[in-house]
């Protein structure tokens, strides 16, 4: 068997090329994700966008039991009323991945599975959301909630230290373990989701639907290794699924076509509908390097903060 | 079902190859781990439609041609314990043999025989084998180990008994050996005899293989019907007119219960009858008839004594051949000048009969060529014999001649001619004191033989007062010796004759010896042996052999011809220097004769075994005891109760031939088949 891999430079100009497979033989998530976040970052800070959690929000009315350094003694001068300032930076916001620890995870044929990538990516976010003071949670979670991490601004290390012992291992399903998530995200915050959504869009979207009524900003990123999105087996074998057990012969060279429509259709139908709901809703390829997904999640993350 | 080769199951693996040849020709099993196979399965299941068999047919046809040839090499049968007994005998190798000895002829015994010989090939069953020995004093294969039961019976239908002996040795040999190269499981002889007593005598070596049995068929009965046998035949010769006469008196016994009376018995002479006397004989008794004497007058006379008809008539005929007495020429060599020197010597070759002598005195300067050419011995008694004679003697012994020296006081014998035995020396008085006696005999020699025998006669009686002292020369033979060890009687063989030399004399001057009764047997049994005198046996038996070079009328041997009784014409070629000898077959006179109108014949009569007319039977238990080692016939009974092995039973149906066969043409199917396939 083998797998046509290829590596393509980043999306982001000046940023590091960080490969997955490389990534994935350091092992320490910590090491790696301040190495991501802080190579991600140096190479990002003169971006426009950066610092905006620490923005001017609105003034309001001092009221006794303010503190009066907050008081905005210019407007005072100028109204002759006391108004306090508040800020963005202020009101930091719950930060949780949903981490899909399913079988299926498990699988890669670059040098890199899936959910290493999706461990290492998540890494890499909560180390850059805890950079800017958010609190960071963690949830992995196959066909029920496996690990559950609150979020919290002291969890970055439980977080990490979640993602190390995390073992995929059984079946997915998301709408059971999504249902009872909702019940624990009372606060909004941003939720990332990551899986490899074997589920029927319509499925993908019911099961995800209870955390986006409840005022979360979703973000999911769609992990699939580069044979899944491209077929690019050779001999006819015997595929397994590597959930279910089941077998099927295949003739991949008569097979690929019509699988990679049918990927293709599987995807698009999910962008739509995600884009439909407004979901940020993102493809990543394992072969492809780690930033790009960084980059994703950041300008989503601006895109939010100015709708709000 | 069973198998007697099951291990050739494995090979049953061998139908997995096909199969597997297919799938891995097809698709190799490998499997591919994928996370999902959400999208695979929408796919329309066209792609693993390749696994399938699509000419199942064809593989079916190989599959069973495999099966069929490992099924043949396993080697089935249908295993039937009580196959023995269920269905009979089972595959059987049967070997009737059937006594054609003359004895067979008396009565009805021949034709019960045929009949029982006939009624045990119909019983053969369809696996069956059987085969034919015709038996007498020898055993004959008529026909060997077949199944067809017609050219069985055909076998002996027409055959008739022989004039020969019943022996039962050499036909259980030829039986034994039949049964031991048979492959069938069950093997058994049939003996269908009169079981003669004389046929049997406990002979070694005719023992059937192990688990044969052997089936005794008697067809003998009580001997009550008369019958004669002519056992032998005596000659009295006479000399009536100078012409030789013979009497003949035939011995004639009768072995049945009934008395024979009122028969009678003829001689013939040339085939005609001469005399014809009544014959009455006892029951259980023997008679003497003789005839009376008639002349003979030339040689090979044949002459026949016949009984009249009675139950059997092959021991009523009794032949001979008779011809005219050839007697012994002896020349004896005397000076004549002592008297009585030759009295006793001439006196003593003139009583013989068998053979007699016929004497010719000469002295040593009288001896013609023409007297030594008639003679057959020369007695050179007490003579100085000079060189010319003894030349002449030499050569006379040379070819074939017999030369008796007596060594008196006078003899003597040249050196130039050495035929003598021995060399002469000094005469040896033994007048004083104790006279020497002839102490030491070679029994062995023709010479001595008739003394051999406790009172026999003793040369020990004879004294010799004087005797020429000897000394034996080298290759020669000293038969006799004085008691001081010297040799008394010498003998050496001078090409085709012999030498004698007597170291005494033959007259009372050195010894008593011509006055003891052995004088006379020892003098004419060293003129018989030497003159090489054979008396022509006038007759001989059915089964012994005639060698024509030693018959004492010898043809020549290039192209000599047997004409038998019958009429065949049998030659008798050279083969290298020696000749053919005749083996006797049949009754009545053979001929034999030489390619020459004027060659001479020799004629031999040929009877019968007179102790096959005794038909006294022996219990047939004892034949099959000792061909059987003593299973006896229980043996036939124990084996048709023993189940026969797996071997045997499937040696019987060979069921593995036609699964190979069937296997063969199946796979000669699946070639035509998948041509074709590979065609369309």
């Amino acid at each position: 068997m083998s797998v046509a891999a290829g590596h393509s430079q980043s999306a982001i100009p000046g940023a590091r090329f960080m490969d997955p497979s490389v990534l994935a033989r350091i092992g320490n998530l910590e090491l790696v994700s301040r190495a991501v976040v802080d190579g991600f970052i140096n190479g990002m800070h003169k971006a426009p966008y950066f610092g905006a959690s620490v923005d001017f929000a609105e003034h309001r009315g001092y009221v006794p039991g303010d503190d009066i350094r907050r008081v905005d003694w210019k407007l005072w001068a100028r109204t002759d009323r006391y108004y306090v300032k508040e800020y963005e930076a202020e009101s930091n916001s719950n930060f949780s991945v949903l981490l899909d620890v399913s079988k299926s995870m498990n699988f890669g044929t670059t040098g890199i599975t899936k959910f290493d990538y999706a461990r290492i990516l998540t890494a890499c976010l909560t180390n850059l959301v805890h950079h800017q003071r958010d609190r960071v949670g963690l949830v992995t979670f196959d066909n029920d909630v496996v690990d559950f991490v609150p979020s919290s601004a002291k969890h970055m290390e439980v977080v990490l230290h979640t993602l190390e012992k995390a073992n995929p291992g059984r079946p997915s399903s998301l709408k059971a373990p999504f249902q009872k998530m909702a019940e624990h995200f009372g606060r909004r915050g941003v939720l990332v989701i990551i899986s490899d959504f074997y589920e029927e869009p319509d499925a993908v979207l019911d099961a995800i639907s209870p955390l986006r009524f409840r005022g979360n900003d979703l973000i999911v990123f769609h992990i699939l290794d580069k044979s899944e999105l491209e077929f690019g087996f050779t001999d006819a074998s015997a595929f397994e699924d590597m959930e279910s057990g089941d077998q099927m012969p295949v003739v991949p060279d008569a097979f690929r076509k019509e699988y990679q429509s049918l990927v293709k259709a599987h995807l698009d139908a999910l962008q739509q509908r995600f884009s439909a709901n407004r979901i940020d809703y993102t493809v990543l390829d394992t072969s492809k390097p780690i930033d790009h997904a960084l980059y994703r999640y950041l300008s989503a993350r601006a895109r939010m903060m100015k709708i709000r | 079902m069973a198998f007697l080769a099951p291990l050739f199951f494995v090979g049953l693996a061998a139908l997995a190859i096909p199969v597997l040849i297919h799938l891995t020709q097809r698709e190799k099993k490998m499997v591919q781990q994928f996370p999902s196979l959400m999208f695979v399965r929408r796919i329309p299941y066209q792609t693993v439609r390749r696994r399938k068999i699509r000419d199942l047919a064809l593989l079916c046809v190989r599959l069973a041609a495999l099966l069929l040839i490992i099924g043949a090499f396993a080697r089935p049968f249908l295993w039937r314990p009580n196959a023995a007994t269920a269905i009979g005998p089972g595959a059987r190798e049967v070997v009737v043999l059937l006594d054609q000895s003359y004895s067979m002829a008396y009565g009805d015994r021949w034709d019960r025989a045929r009949a029982a010989a006939r009624d045990a090939i119909n019983r053969l069953g369809a696996s069956d084998r059987a085969s034919v020995v015709l038996f007498s004093s020898g055993a004959d294969i008529a026909l060997r180990s077949t199944a067809e039961k017609d050219r069985l019976i055909a076998s002996f239908d027409t055959a008739m008994p022989t004039p020969a002996a019943t022996r039962f040795g050499p036909a259980l040999k030829v039986a034994g050996s039949i049964l031991a190269e048979s492959p069938l499981p069950r093997k058994e002889a049939i003996l269908i005899s009169d079981f003669q007593r004389n046929g049997w005598r406990g002979e070694e070596g005719s023992r059937l293989p192990t688990g044969s049995t052997l089936t005794p068929v008697t067809v003998g009965g009580p001997a009550d019907k008369p019958n004669a046998t002519i056992t032998t035949a005596s000659l009295s010769r006479s000399t009536f007119s100078e012409q030789e006469r013979v009497t003949l008196t035939a011995s004639v016994a009768n072995r049945t219960v009934v008395p024979v009376s009122g028969d009678s018995l003829t001689l013939e002479i040339g085939g005609r009858a001469i005399q014809t006397v009544p014959l009455n004989v006892a029951p259980e008794g023997s008679a003497s008839v003789a005839f009376q004497p008639f002349t003979v007058a030339s040689r090979n006379l044949r002459v026949t004594v016949r009984a009249g008809n009675d139950a059997l008539a092959t021991d009523n005929v009794f032949n001979l051949v008779i011809s005219p007495s050839t007697p012994v020429r002896i020349v004896i060599v005397d000076t004549g000048s002592r008297t009585g020197a030759n009295l006793y010597l001439t006196r003593a070759l003139a009583i013989g009969d068998m053979p007699k002598f016929e004497i010719l005195n000469r002295q040593p300067n009288a001896v013609s060529d023409d007297d030594l050419r008639r003679a057959s011995v020369v007695l050179v008694n007490d003579v100085d014999v000079n060189v010319g004679l003894a030349r002449r003697l030499a050569r006379f012994v040379q070819d074939g001649g017999g030369l008796f020296v007596a060594a008196g006081p006078r003899a003597s014998w040249p050196q130039e001619a050495d035929i003598l035995p021995a060399t002469l020396s000094q005469p040896i008085d033994r007048s004083r004191g104790e006279s020497a006696r002839v102490g030491a005999l070679e029994y062995q020699h023709p010479v001595f033989e008739v003394f051999r025998a406790p009172r026999s006669g003793d040369f020990s009686t004879a004294r010799f007062y004087a005797y020429r002292s000897v000394t034996p020369a080298p290759n020669t033979q000293v038969l006799a010796r004085f008691d001081a060890g010297t040799p008394a009687l010498v003998e050496r063989k001078v090409g085709s004759g012999h030498v004698m030399l007597w170291a005494s004399t033959l007259d009372l001057s050195w010894s008593d010896l011509p006055l003891k009764p052995v004088f006379l047997p020892f003098l004419h049994r060293s003129m018989v042996h030497l003159a090489n005198y054979t008396e022509p046996a006038p007759w001989l038996t059915i089964g012994q052999v005639f060698d024509p070079d030693a018959s004492s009328a010898k043809s020549q041997a290039a192209g000599r011809l047997a004409l038998t009784p019958s009429g065949k014409r049998l030659p008798l070629e050279d083969e290298g220097s020696s000749a053919q000898v005749l083996e006797l077959q049949e009754q009545g006179f053979y001929e034999i004769r030489g390619q020459k109108a004027n060659s001479d014949v020799t004629v031999v009569a040929s009877n019968i075994d007179p102790g096959e007319s005794d038909l006294t039977a022996l219990d047939p238990a004892e034949v099959v005891a000792a061909a059987t080692g003593g299973a006896g016939q229980n043996a036939q009974q124990t084996a048709s109760d023993v189940p026969l092995t797996p071997e045997a039973q499937e040696r019987t149906q060979r069921l593995w031939w036609y699964l190979l066969a069937t296997g063969i043409l199946l796979l000669g199917v699946d070639t035509l088949f998948s041509n074709w396939l590979s065609k369309t």
